[in-house]
């Protein structure tokens, strides 16, 4: 439960101040629709009782008329006020939660990172956060307001009616309520958790199948995914009707507590009239009381019902929410030296993994200078600019950058020097613009047409129709070799003192990689260039080479 | 010139309002039609014991003021709770018909949607697979509140008032006219409302399918972000469209907490109008409405039927909310395409089609969209090694997808393989013989040991890693064949990954191989990795096609047909 609090502290906090409107307003909805109800029955009964004595004249009936038309207009009122607060600000706690999930997610290790699977990671931003949305509406909101009106309830009643029928409506409510709700709980506990875990998994089902269609088709096995897809389906639907089944018979529960308690609130109510120790009016006052509060509970059973897909969502949401952001000290001036970038007895194993990838290297790198690390596919030269982007962990060994060890650089100052362009670099869907926009806050057209025409990609922009130009899903529309010199020339504009290549010119003909590896050199003359190589071109370009392996 | 008015076209002004409520959401909706009025009919029932048990309560006030026996309460109040709880039955009994009947539309509609979209032709015109994923998961599950409540509901409402009007008015025809009143501005207010909920709806699903591509983008160049320090404003991005996605909802949420105010407000004016008017009669200060006055009693049921005369208008707008976002969801389903005849056969396991292999195409076309795309003349015996060349976009995929069933040839061209043409019947068995190597690796959500052995043979992969040069790849993973890689091979190289792939295609020992760009983006060693390996696959006897621009690769080909941009 403590995640579920944890949560409800969350959806508080972001809008404390709305939220706390918003409850004091839910409380005001309850007892006035019990007023007004309960005012309404004592008034008829009373001025039928005056209208019989022929007392007529001498009865106060604008107090009472002003006060059903005053709870008339204050229930629907406080009802509009109490929704729109609440739930624009649980909204707004939710919209939170989302951005704080993506940038957790985008400080999790390297690791974690290559492995995401984009589906997963989705459906903990959507689907897990929309589950939460009740956590404040739908339970802890409805619980204390219903709470409260019973106590206020029980107040007026024994001091207005009778001690008897204030203790009957008030335990029964409160006993049958909670027996009824922890029923619906317990039965839709089980079936809750496992409806949404069956929708996500329904959800990457879907997902796989789209994307590897052709796979699926030539390999014959695009049957067996549709039946996994609707396997998924089923399994979803039963947990959807036990779900359902769980909130029916708690809704028949409580209707038949309601007319119960109503029906003993008109007996017990009898009963004191007919021995003289209440008017008929107090009797009706109490019955009709009686029977309105009776929505304090009809809005708890949804909440209960799904408290395990809450609780079970609360959970992924808040997996790793605790971790601090990684520590590293400020940018300082670091002590000067011919090496901008130096690894010493560099050692780096897998987790888990039966043998090394890199085994005791060591490497300087001086400002202006380029160094290729040449060697066969899978010796360990990704994982090495990973090490040095600081991405990875060396087993063993270290790396200095600026005379610093990499650790102890904090994020944004260690990405302010050093850049380094993945293998698989990806482009975001967008214009050319928010691609390049990537790498800076500030960009400015004539530094944009500059790093393009660094990477002999101006002509082809230009061509497409300028920055503006829209590319699809990670990047679609470019071809491989011009995605390529995107991904380059963004990182040109971070201008970084260590620019760390994989593979550079990889899908582009000789001469545009000569010219683009030209351009690379020029816009960044003294930046140290650390590149992962295979082609001739890029080490013909470098001014040492190194081979591993 | 003026044509006679002819019977057909009465017919058709006829149906025409018909036709008009023969939406997308009416089709959907329609197996759902015979729960839906027997449930309204178990509503209906539960409905009419209301009055009942307003009666009992009237009888037991009215018999306190005239000093009636005790027992007449107990009475009273037995009834009272027994109504109630039979009334609580009736509701839930028609909630499991409703809930059936919805389930087994959502069934349908699911199983639909995906048996079309998994046979679509790769390349076509369909959603993106992170919408496709929202659509079946998030948005089809919409229907069910449209499904279980907005029919009951509406035929409630056209019942239930009228008989609490008549009740009303038998009593006192003034309280009958504030209800009257009351009552037909209800369905002004819903079909204003209701209108704009479904604009606000349609644009809330909108919203929620761009946040869904975002993030799916986002979350795929996560490390570029990271290395690019963008996180903070790709946040900020991100942020603007989770707001988005709050404004929109929101404005969903306002237009429905309007509608059930101004409900509640004519609901609530109208009982305190009820228990006004009846308190000013019973102390005769009041002489008209009430046919020569009420009685305590009459008075309570009056003021006990009030709200349960407004109830089912209200409970009919809540599930005009629910209506609007089914037709959203009904209207996006629509709007799918699925005019695209789908690829040819089922994509199931099949036994080989028999017979050598010969593979003849001649004189064939596919349609794109509104372009109809030239496939090349190829003859190609068993064991033969073709490359296509030619420019991008000149049909090297199609021609590939043909040849595979995932594409249809336009009516004129042939495909004949092993002897036969390729149709329907045969495509599953025909590609039972096929493997495929794609330019784009896509890991499935299981252990790379299963994506390596898609056909399910259950043999051991280590010859297959081993021609493709892939066993140290293995090797490096933690789990080894048990590793569950990113969906793009997350966790190895690119390289790596397409080294995978082939290792895949070679495990299915194939009498036909197909590729697409396969050394495409790749260093030249891994390049002549794979290269050495599909060598090793034709060495076994496989014929192999192969979309290639890679000199190379060509080179290594018995030989090379070049297709041509048509002038």
């Amino acid at each position: 439960m403590t995640r579920l609090i944890h949560i409800f502290r969350l959806i508080w906090s972001a809008a404390p101040r709305a939220m706390a409107r918003g409850a004091l307003l839910s409380v005001a909805v309850l007892v006035f629709g019990a007023a007004l109800l309960g005012l309404s029955g004592w008034f008829i009964t009373a001025t039928g009782a005056a209208g019989l004595a022929a007392a007529g004249f001498t009865f106060n009936v604008f107090g009472p008329s002003a006060g059903v038309r005053a709870f008339a207009l204050g229930r629907t009122a406080a009802r509009y006020g109490e929704r729109l607060l609440t739930h624009d600000a649980t909204l707004r706690a939710l919209a939170r939660m989302r951005i704080d999930l993506m940038r957790r997610e985008s400080r999790a290790p390297l690791d974690r990172l290559l492995r995401l699977r984009g589906a997963s990671a989705l459906n903990r931003m959507t689907a897990d956060v929309d589950a939460l949305d009740g956590v404040a509406l739908r339970l802890v909101l409805p619980l204390a307001a219903g709470l409260i009106t019973h106590i206020l309830a029980f107040a007026a009643l024994a001091w207005l009616v009778d001690e008897t029928i204030a203790l009957w409506v008030a335990l029964g409510y409160l006993l049958g309520g909670a027996l009824v709700l922890a029923g619906a709980a317990r039965a839709g506990f089980g079936p809750s958790i496992r409806a949404e875990r069956g929708a996500q998994a329904l959800r990457r089902a879907v997902i796989d199948m789209g994307r590897a269609r052709t796979d699926l088709l030539v390999f014959g096995r695009m049957a067996a995914q549709r039946d996994a897809v609707l396997a998924a389906d089923a399994e979803t639907r039963a947990a959807l009707d036990a779900l359902d089944r769980a909130e029916r018979r708690a809704g028949l529960a409580l209707s038949a507590l309601a007319a119960l308690i109503a029906g003993g609130a008109l007996m017990i109510g009898g009963a004191l009239v007919a021995r003289a120790q209440i008017a008929p009016a107090a009797a009706a006052l109490g019955f009709f009381t009686a029977l309105a509060l009776a929505e304090t509970l009809f809005g708890l059973r949804r909440g209960m019902a799904e408290l395990g897909r809450m609780r079970d969502a609360a959970g992924r949401v808040l997996d790793g929410a605790e971790a601090p952001p990684p520590a590293g000290a400020a940018d300082a001036p670091a002590a000067a030296g011919p090496a901008v970038l130096a690894a010493r007895d560099l050692s780096y194993r897998r987790e888990g993994a039966a043998r090394a990838v890199l085994n005791g290297l060591s490497l300087e790198l001086a400002p202006g200078e380029t160094l290729a690390v040449a060697g066969p596919s899978g010796v360990g030269k990704s994982t090495l600019l990973f090490l040095c982007a600081g991405l990875l962990q060396p087993s063993d060994g270290d790396i200095t950058l600026a005379g610093r060890a990499l650790a102890d650089w904090d994020e944004p100052a260690l990405r302010a020097r050093l850049t380094l362009v993945p293998q698989r670099a990806a482009l975001v869907a967008g214009t050319i613009r928010d691609n390049l926009a990537l790498a800076t806050a500030t960009l400015d057209d004539s530094a944009a047409w500059a790093v393009l025409g660094a990477v002999a990609l101006d002509a082809v922009v230009a061509a497409r129709g300028g920055l503006e130009s829209r590319l699809g899903e990670g990047g679609a529309g470019l071809s491989g070799g011009e995605a390529r010199r995107l991904v380059l020339a963004r990182a040109l504009l971070r201008r970084p003192e260590v620019l760390l290549l994989d593979e550079p010119t990889e899908g582009l003909d000789p001469e545009t990689a000569a010219a683009v590896l030209r351009g690379l050199r020029a816009t960044l003359p003294r930046a140290a260039i650390l590149t992962a190589s295979h082609r001739a071109a890029e080490l013909a370009w470098a001014d040492r080479v190194i081979t591993l392996g | 010139m003026r044509r006679p008015p002819s019977s057909s076209d009465a017919d058709r002004a006829a149906a025409a309002p018909a036709a008009r409520h023969r939406g997308p959401l009416s089709k959907i909706e329609a197996p759902a039609r015979r729960a839906q009025a027997r449930a309204g009919m178990l509503a209906l029932l539960g409905g009419l014991l209301w009055p009942m048990q307003a009666a009992l309560v009237a009888w037991a006030v009215s018999g306190w003021l005239h000093q009636a026996p005790l027992s007449r309460t107990l009475w009273a109040g037995g009834g009272f709770a027994l109504l109630g709880i039979l009334r609580a039955v009736l509701d839930d009994l028609g909630g499991a018909l409703l809930f059936r009947a919805a389930d087994k539309v959502l069934a349908e509609q699911r199983a639909r949607l995906v048996a079309r979209e998994s046979l679509r032709p790769p390349g076509g015109a369909g959603p993106s697979s992170a919408e496709l994923g929202a659509i079946v998961a998030q948005k089809l599950p919409l229907l069910v509140p449209h499904l279980t409540r907005y029919r009951p509901a509406r035929l409630r409402v056209m019942v239930l008032p009228l008989i609490y009007i008549a009740l009303t008015a038998w009593f006192s025809w003034a309280a009958a006219l504030v209800l009257i009143v009351a009552g037909p501005l209800i369905p002004v207010f819903m079909a204003l409302i209701g209108m704009a909920a479904k604009d606000a709806s349609a644009r809330q699903m909108a919203e929620i399918g761009d946040m869904n591509a975002l993030l799916m983008d986002r979350l795929s160049a996560l490390i570029d972000i990271r290395l690019l320090d963008a996180t903070g404003r790709s946040a900020a991005d991100f942020a603007a469209r989770a707001e988005g996605l709050r404004a929109r909802t929101m404005a969903v949420l306002r237009i429905a907490f309007l509608s059930s105010t101004v409900l509640e407000l004519f609901s609530a004016l109208g009982v305190a109008m009820v228990a006004v008017y009846v308190g000013f009669t019973l102390l005769h200060q009041l002489h008209f409405g009430a046919y020569g006055g009420l009685s305590a009693g009459e008075g309570i049921f009056l003021l006990m039927l009030a709200p349960e005369f407004f109830q089912p208008l209200r409970d009919l707008a809540a599930a005009w909310h629910d209506k609007a976002a089914a037709e959203a969801v009904a209207e996006e389903l629509a709007g799918l395409p699925d005019t695209e005849p789908p690829v040819l056969g089922q994509g199931a396991p099949a036994a080989p089609l028999p017979g050598s292999l010969h593979l003849r195409l001649n004189g064939a076309a596919v349609e794109r969209g509104a372009r109809l795309v030239a496939l090349p003349a190829i003859a190609l015996a068993a064991g033969e090694a073709v490359a296509l060349t030619g420019p991008s976009g000149v049909g090297k995929s199609t021609t590939l997808a043909a040849i595979a069933g995932l594409a249809r040839i336009a009516p004129g061209g042939c495909l004949e393989v092993a002897g036969q043409p390729l149709t329907d019947a045969n495509a599953d068995a025909w590609r039972a013989r096929l493997a495929w190597v794609g330019q784009t690796p896509h890991f499935l959500d299981r252990p790379l040991g299963e994506n390596l052995d898609l056909r399910g043979t259950g043999a051991d992969p280590g010859p297959a890693l081993a021609a493709a040069r892939a066993t140290s790849i293995v090797a490096a993973l933690p789990d080894g064949l048990r590793a569950m890689l990113g969906e793009a091979g997350g966790g190895i190289s690119g390289g790596e990954a397409r080294r995978l792939m082939l290792a895949r295609a070679l495990m299915a020992a194939p009498d036909l191989l197909l590729a697409d760009e396969p050394t495409a983006d790749l260093d030249p060693e891994t390049a002549e990795a794979v290269i050495a390996g599909l060598r090793a696959l034709q060495a076994q006897g496989t014929a192999l096609i192969v979309a290639t621009h890679d000199p190379r690769l060509i080179a290594a080909m018995d030989r090379a047909v070049a297709l041509e941009m048509p002038i």
